[in-house]
């Protein structure tokens, strides 16, 4: 068991919080510019993620990695969601996970 | 059996222990195998399970909240997969931590269906928690892909949902009542265990409150306050099941200086009613039997009128 590196769930809200750390979220692909891919936050923000593989524009992607600036997460697993998610329900568990129930996530 | 193959195993690593429990051939002298029978299977985060108290005996006791979880169920990224003759293992990380996996494959259908698991793929693990020289792992009766990346949303909200279910006081009663009522969200009988009874130890206070719990949410799902589009106010619930402060007024007293008393009493009593009523008000919000509307004092009943 090893509960030492645990990945945050965090919006681009609560994205801020974690610099430095190792955080998780799912965006929703607007662009890929170059090697860096525009997403848009489950709270409605753009955030860019480096070192991703390309994934489609409209596509829901999973980025797990380190928060290395305000909008930005320096991904090291992507994982493709597909082409429905629902980002309100993700927002809200994000919320919780960081808030009345942080003590069952870190 | 079971704790035989428990103990002396660790030159072959835990083998035959696991589901061999679950086939038929086995009797049911070894009380773990009577409890599987009763026990619901928990979903838990694995930072819960590293947290989960361990009473150290050769059976594999866990307790989180106050209740036994020897079955759980788990959402995660499959990592270092590793096969074996008998076995597959791998870890799982579920963004709070790692744990280590095992599953027996002992017919072509468990091979077939480990086969299909592959390192970052997202999967769903149901199996019995073990501990063993202080290292805890699952033992998994059940792996299967995540196809809809909504079930990670939903199985970290069960996590949440289970906690606040096994840490809130209640009695037998409620949590029969209670889950009657809120029939969309099936799939937990709570564990009924005596958790409770140390739980509201504070003087029997825990059936009074239980039920406040209940004559709140009564009074959210009668068919008129169903029709409000807003809901009820926090004011109109106090009103309806404190103490009426107007009808014990209207009362003809013999002196205003006894009234006034009274009054007094009863405007102490309404504020101690008022935290109770906030308190379940909360209780149901969380539960989701209620939600806010307008603003945070009108709350209307999520069951549909």
């Amino acid at each position: 068991m090893d509960t030492s590196s645990p990945a945050v769930f965090v919006n681009a809200e609560i994205l801020k919080m974690y610099l430095g750390r190792r955080v998780r979220t799912v965006v929703q692909v607007l662009r890929n510019e170059g090697a860096i891919m525009i997403g848009q936050s489950t709270d409605g923000q753009q955030l860019t993620i480096k070192g991703s593989q390309v994934f489609p524009p409209s596509r829901f992607v999973e980025v797990i990695g380190i928060a290395d600036g305000n909008q930005s997460i320096c991904a090291e697993i992507c994982t493709d969601f597909g082409e429905t998610f629902d980002m309100q329900a993700y927002n809200g568990l994000c919320q919780l996970a960081n808030g009345k129930f942080k003590n069952l996530f870190l | 059996m079971y704790g035989n193959t428990y103990d002396g195993g660790s030159a072959s690593l835990f083998s035959g222990g696991g589901f061999m429990l679950s086939q038929a051939t086995q009797t049911t002298d070894s009380g773990f195998s009577k409890s599987r029978g009763t026990q619901n299977v928990l979903s838990l985060t694995v930072k819960q399970i590293s947290e989960a108290y361990h009473s150290n005996d050769d059976k594999s006791n866990f307790a989180v909240d106050g209740v036994e979880a020897s079955n759980v169920r788990l959402l995660g990224l499959v990592m270092n997969k590793a096969e074996r003759v008998t076995d597959v293992s791998f870890s799982l990380d579920d963004g709070t931590g790692r744990i280590d996996v095992n599953r027996w494959v002992n017919e072509t259908s468990d091979t077939n269906e480990m086969d299909m698991i592959q390192n970052g793929m997202y999967v769903t693990v149901s199996g019995s928690l073990k501990g063993f020289q202080g290292k805890r792992h699952v033992v998994a009766f059940c792996v299967r892909p995540v196809t809809d990346f909504n079930h990670l949303t939903l199985h970290f909200l069960e996590c949440i949902y289970v906690h606040l279910d096994n840490t809130r006081p209640k009695v037998n009663l409620t949590a029969g009542a209670v889950t009657s009522i809120t029939n969309d969200v099936k799939g937990y009988q709570p564990p009924v265990s005596n958790q409770f009874s140390t739980h509201s130890g504070s003087g029997g206070s825990g059936g009074s409150e239980t039920n406040i719990y209940m004559m709140v949410l009564d009074v959210f799902q009668e068919p008129a306050s169903l029709a409000r589009e807003h809901g009820l106010h926090v004011e109109e619930i106090v009103q309806r099941l404190g103490l009426p402060i107007h009808k014990i007024k209207s009362n003809s007293y013999p002196s205003s200086l006894c009234l006034t008393f009274i009054y007094l009493l009863c405007v102490r009593v309404y504020s101690f009613y008022f935290v109770l009523f906030r308190d379940a008000i909360e209780y149901h919000v969380d539960i989701g039997n209620i939600y806010s509307t307008i603003d945070d004092n009108h709350y209307k009943s999520a069951c549909n009128g």
